[in-house]
């Protein structure tokens, strides 16, 4: 099992995302799909995910808090099938994603509702907040923002010495997007700014915390309440550059759909602090919320995102 | 009206630090972590009120981190970039 990305090394209860898997696990699921193709990989994958539902106290860890607010208290049994569940569409996406740098783009189908309507909001010339989450698979929504024919930045921390590897990386090809890493100068406040000034399309995640903890407000997710960052919504203030929250999920074997869950204009914010984002912030939790509840298998962030 | 007053000013303006006023920020007040106490959500705002302000650009992340120290540092580099 691997943890998705953008981990935050420095997170509560020093939560690292870094993926589980060895090097050479990883290689094997990789040899499987360059000879038996991504059916081949998932083979493998149903007996590993039943490894790991069962033995790793590290998949266990990570899996209970997300199924315990999404699904509550459960026996033993139903925990387990929820954990397996859980593990298996995570290890698919991470499969798939390597299956398109291998194999290459064309063994995945990408359909995107709302494709017309990020054009023309990226056309206001204001530049483009693009908020997506860890759900379905994020890399799938950033290969449709290659359509809108604008230079693509994401704010995103990978941590040292994780071996899961990235599609790009498996297609030898360069990174299709520009990395700011929020461990820099204020967090990339100056290179975000700069790249929305210049109308371009900026990639960040709404459901994990990266940078300050000062920088968050805190609502109630799944009932109980959650930390979520806001410096986006601040850059949106500032800018003017409107908020697209995209999600992604698994609709068939080699398929993926994006939809445009919301678009946030962040206007008449006054004051000071991250509370006066807190309305724009409970749209995006909102849509965010609706997915779990819909998806429930595809929403991966094994981040300890509740403060209890 | 100096660059460091109006810097003062823009600040306290556009930042909404309502209880102070430009005599009350020193030309050597860190402007991030102790002094003003601003914080990279307010750096946003701030790279961007430079511009409207001052016509200057902030773009690149070294010579932000510079700037960014005080107020005297920050007025010297709006001096020298819109001279």
């Amino acid at each position: 099992m691997s943890g998705k990305k953008a981990g935050a090394r420095d997170g509560r209860n020093g939560w690292s995302s870094r993926s589980v898997g060895s090097k050479f696990q990883h290689g094997i699921f990789y040899f499987l799909i360059r000879f038996g193709g991504r059916r081949g990989a998932y083979g493998l994958l149903y007996l590993v995910a039943a490894w790991y539902a069962t033995f790793s106290k590290v998949a266990r860890e990570r899996c209970r808090p997300y199924l315990t607010r999404r699904f509550g208290d459960r026996g033993l049994t139903m925990r387990w099938r929820e954990r397996y569940g859980l593990i298996v569409s995570l290890g698919k996406a991470l499969i798939d994603r390597a299956v398109v740098g291998i194999l290459g783009p064309e063994s995945m189908t990408v359909e995107f509702t709302g494709g017309e309507e990020l054009l023309a909001i990226k056309n206001e010339g204001k530049g483009l907040i693009v908020m997506m989450s860890h759900v379905g698979l994020w890399q799938a929504a950033m290969s449709a923002l290659g359509n809108l024919e604008s230079p693509v930045h994401m704010l995103m921390r990978r941590e040292d010495g994780d071996i899961d590897r990235h599609y790009y990386e498996h297609a030898g090809i360069e990174r299709p997007y520009n990395l700011i890493e929020p461990g820099g100068f204020l967090g990339g406040a100056v290179e975000m700014v700069d790249v929305l000034k210049r109308g371009e399309i900026l990639s960040v995640m709404g459901d994990r915390v990266l940078g300050e903890e000062s920088n968050t407000v805190t609502v109630d997710f799944l009932g109980a309440p959650a930390p979520f960052p806001v410096s986006a919504y601040r850059l949106a203030a500032s800018t003017g550059a409107p908020i697209a929250v995209v999600f992604s999920r698994k609709t068939g074997p080699d398929s993926y759909k994006l939809e445009l869950a919301e678009v946030i204009r962040v206007t008449g914010v006054k004051g000071r602090g991250a509370e006066i984002f807190k309305p724009f912030l409970l749209r995006y939790v909102d849509a965010l919320e609706g997915y779990a509840r819909k998806y429930p298998f595809q929403f991966f962030n094994f981040f300890q995102m509740w403060k209890n | 009206m100096d660059t460091k007053t109006k810097l003062k000013q823009v600040l306290i303006d556009e930042l909404n630090l309502e209880d102070l006023t430009p005599a009350d920020i020193k030309d050597d007040d860190q402007l991030f972590g102790e002094g003003l106490g601003l914080d990279s959500l307010d750096a946003v705002e701030l790279v961007v009120q430079i511009q409207k302000h001052f016509g200057v650009e902030i773009k690149d992340m070294e010579e932000g981190r510079e700037a960014f120290a005080s107020i005297a540092t920050l007025a010297a580099y709006i001096e020298e970039k819109s001279g």
